[in-house]
């Protein structure tokens, strides 16, 4: 195997041979190494969060990943390969350039299926909503369409203020019954409060400019569209595998949907619903 | 009691019928490991080989799950190197399966060779002239890179990933996939060649000799193509046999209809090759010897039934099957030519190893019969066990299919 080995010879067959062969395995040993190596950085850089989102991301349903201006009709089909981070997607902008959907006027309460969504909210596809209160605080909170699913939480877990956050990583925890769902966080930035259910909302957070920090979140006339192919996405989720979606058009989502279809899944059911994989 | 550590959204039998299930296959597997240490501490007298007959049901059984798991590095050279997307729904699973006919392959192999505690010589003191070292060598890296393909797969359980080193490793890891899948692809090609190549070159049987094309016999590229042919069919094969036995549909049926397609172009060619091969053994390569072709066949059971059988009935015919899109939009046309073609396999494989050694090679020579001991069929058994445990554990615990939670609506 090795010069110093009584058997070696320096023949074309011993050194192609063994060439070959130290060669593969370099090249596995490389390739691992470069593995540890970034896998070593990105922890060291605390990215980790990133890369959990960017990972679960793929694994989402085909479903779960379409993209905004296909749910608001822009274009026949497209499904987002940016991770649902608009702010650096090109096609967005170039969608934006031909067609921008406008922001409702503050304060209006729609009534959307049923569901309370006012449209001076931003909303994130893992079902958060944000305001902008001015002075680069924004108030963050989980949205009707989330709060009926998942109803009365056994227990909620914030994060400490002075906690960071980033867009699409975790927000904060919720379990229910054997389910523990991470709440995507919708916006970068610094948590400087919290609160909690009973005050509407979960987080106050220090970010940067609305004009950027929000461009990645639905608004407007986007909701009412995305919230028909949530309920959609819901309605597949809750039928019986195989079966496809056989629940009743029409009607509203009832609140706390775990305590009346104790025999769904919802541990599944939340977690597609909340693009967790 | 372990739906934590099931994939979000899938759904599993229940704990105890899951249990049930597993039982016999431990079972089976400890009479098997109890064979495999009667072997190793006593001697290969507990098996029925003989200096005359030293290939028997192991070396079988090594080449033919060898050549199945193929389906390993044919999916990944096609996802990874060729950019087939569709194929990443089945890609995990194809590891799982390369991953435990290699490993299974050189667990018999170690019982079979004996002395494992040697087995490090194999390296340290090369034959660089025998095919079998470059087989040693490809097995043993090929079942690195194997280990190394399935560590995402574990690493993406429910639980671990839960972990941000482990997050991050299997993130990374996956990235240099691409990496894995050539190198699994180069040594995949050498070593299914060096195992046809190895019969190619027994000049003293003149059933397997075969002239040299370039500096290999031709039976180590026919080894190649049949493999990379068999492998596709193995794949689509389990994913069908785990859709029934589940009772759920875990890929679109177009990728199964993509993996036949792949599979019946592979066997075209091997058909083709094949034919040609066997011509050529016929009308030269045993004339020039002094023989005659036909005498192969003579022997009791070994008929030219044979012959046909492997080149038409389970080559020619799953190949045009395979290449008809008409036939293979009917699931039970796909999934039964996908079973002759595993049979062809399954055959060749037979034929190369037990028919070669077992024909009568000197004009004093009978028919050699064998017969393996309940110490041979144990540990093929165990080996089917083993392959059936780590599938299941990774079917309930590991997303094999990643549109499983597709499928569901």
């Amino acid at each position: 195997m090795f010069p110093f080995i009584y058997e070696f010879q320096w023949t074309p067959y011993h050194v192609v041979f063994l060439g070959l062969f130290f060669s593969v395995v370099g090249v596995i040993l490389s390739a691992v190494s470069l593995a540890l190596l970034r896998a070593f950085k990105t922890l060291r850089r605390r990215r980790h969060e990133a890369v959990q989102w960017e990972a679960e991301f793929e694994d989402l349903p085909v479903a779960a990943r379409t993209c905004r201006h296909q749910i608001a009709g822009e274009v026949a089909h497209r499904t987002c390969n940016h991770e649902f981070d608009c702010r650096t997607c090109q096609a967005h902008q170039a969608f934006l350039a031909k067609l921008s959907p406008e922001l409702a006027p503050a304060g209006t309460q729609e009534s959307v299926f049923g569901f309370s969504l006012p449209l001076d909210r931003y909303y994130h596809r893992g079902h958060t909503w944000v305001t902008y209160d001015g002075d680069g605080i924004y108030t963050v909170g989980l949205d009707d369409f989330g709060n009926r699913m998942i109803g009365t939480p056994d227990s909620v877990e914030l994060p400490a203020v002075g906690a960071t956050l980033s867009a699409n990583g975790s927000g904060w925890l919720i379990k229910k019954g054997r389910a523990a769902l991470r709440i995507l966080a919708p916006i970068d930035g610094v948590v400087v409060e919290t609160g909690s259910a009973k005050d509407g909302w979960y987080l106050k957070v220090h970010g940067g400019e609305p004009e950027v920090e929000t461009r990645h979140l639905l608004r407007g006339e986007e909701i009412k569209p995305w919230i028909l192919r949530e309920l959609e996405r819901l309605q597949g989720a809750v039928s019986p595998a195989g079966v496809g979606m056989t629940l009743a058009d029409g009607g509203e989502l009832v609140p706390d949907m775990s305590k009346h279809a104790p025999h769904v899944d919802w541990d599944g059911v939340w977690g597609e619903m909340f693009l967790q994989a | 009691m372990d739906q934590q550590f099931i994939p979000r959204g899938l759904q599993r039998t229940s704990f105890t019928r899951f249990v049930t299930w597993i039982l016999p296959w431990i079972l089976l597997l400890g009479i098997g490991i109890y064979a495999m240490y009667l072997c190793l501490a006593d001697g290969l007298y507990h098996t029925n080989m003989d200096n005359r007959f030293a290939f028997g049901l192991w070396i079988y059984l090594d080449l033919t799950i060898i050549a199945l798991g193929a389906g390993a590095f044919f999916t990944g050279f096609l996802l990874y190197i060729l950019r087939r997307d569709e194929l990443k729904a089945v890609i995990n699973s194809a590891v799982v399966l390369g991953l435990i006919c290699y490993s299974g392959a050189v667990l018999v192999l170690m019982v079979d060779v004996g002395q494992p505690l040697r087995a490090w010589f194999t390296f340290w003191h090369p034959n660089t002239h025998s095919m079998l070292a470059e087989v040693t060598f490809c097995l043993t890296c090929y079942l690195t890179v194997l280990v190394i393909e399935y560590l995402p797969v574990v690493l993406k359980n429910r639980k671990l990933r839960q972990i941000p080193r482990f997050l991050v490793f299997e993130f990374e890891l996956h990235k240099v996939m691409p990496v894995f899948a050539g190198v699994g692809t180069f040594l995949s090609f050498f070593h299914q060649g060096s195992l046809g190549g190895l019969y190619g070159v027994l000049v003293g049987r003149p059933f397997s000799f075969r002239e040299v094309l370039g500096i290999w016999p031709s039976t180590f590229y026919l080894f190649i193509i049949s493999a990379a042919a068999a492998g596709p069919s193995f794949v689509l094969l389990t994913t069908w046999l785990v859709q029934k036995l589940s009772g759920k549909k875990v890929v679109k049926p177009e990728v199964m209809q993509f993996l036949g397609k792949v599979s019946g172009w592979m066997l075209i060619v091997y058909v083709l090759l094949k034919a040609i091969d066997t011509l050529y053994w016929i009308n030269h390569t045993v004339p020039a010897e002094g023989g005659l072709a036909y005498s192969f066949y003579t022997s009791q059971g070994f008929g030219t039934w044979i012959l046909f059988a492997e080149i038409v009935f389970l080559g020619l015919v799953p190949a045009l099957v395979l290449l008809s899109k008409r036939m293979r939009e009917k699931s039970a046309v796909l999934v039964g030519a996908a079973i002759l073609v595993c049979c062809g396999i399954v055959m060749n494989r037979f034929v190369m190893t037990i028919q070669t050694l077992a024909l009568p090679t000197l004009p004093f020579d009978l028919l050699m019969s064998y017969v393996p001991s309940w110490q041979e069929v144990a540990t093929f058994m165990a080996v089917v066990a083993y392959g059936v445990l780590v599938y299941s554990l990774s079917f309930r615990y590991m997303t094999l299919f990643p549109q499983e939670r597709d499928m569901r609506q």
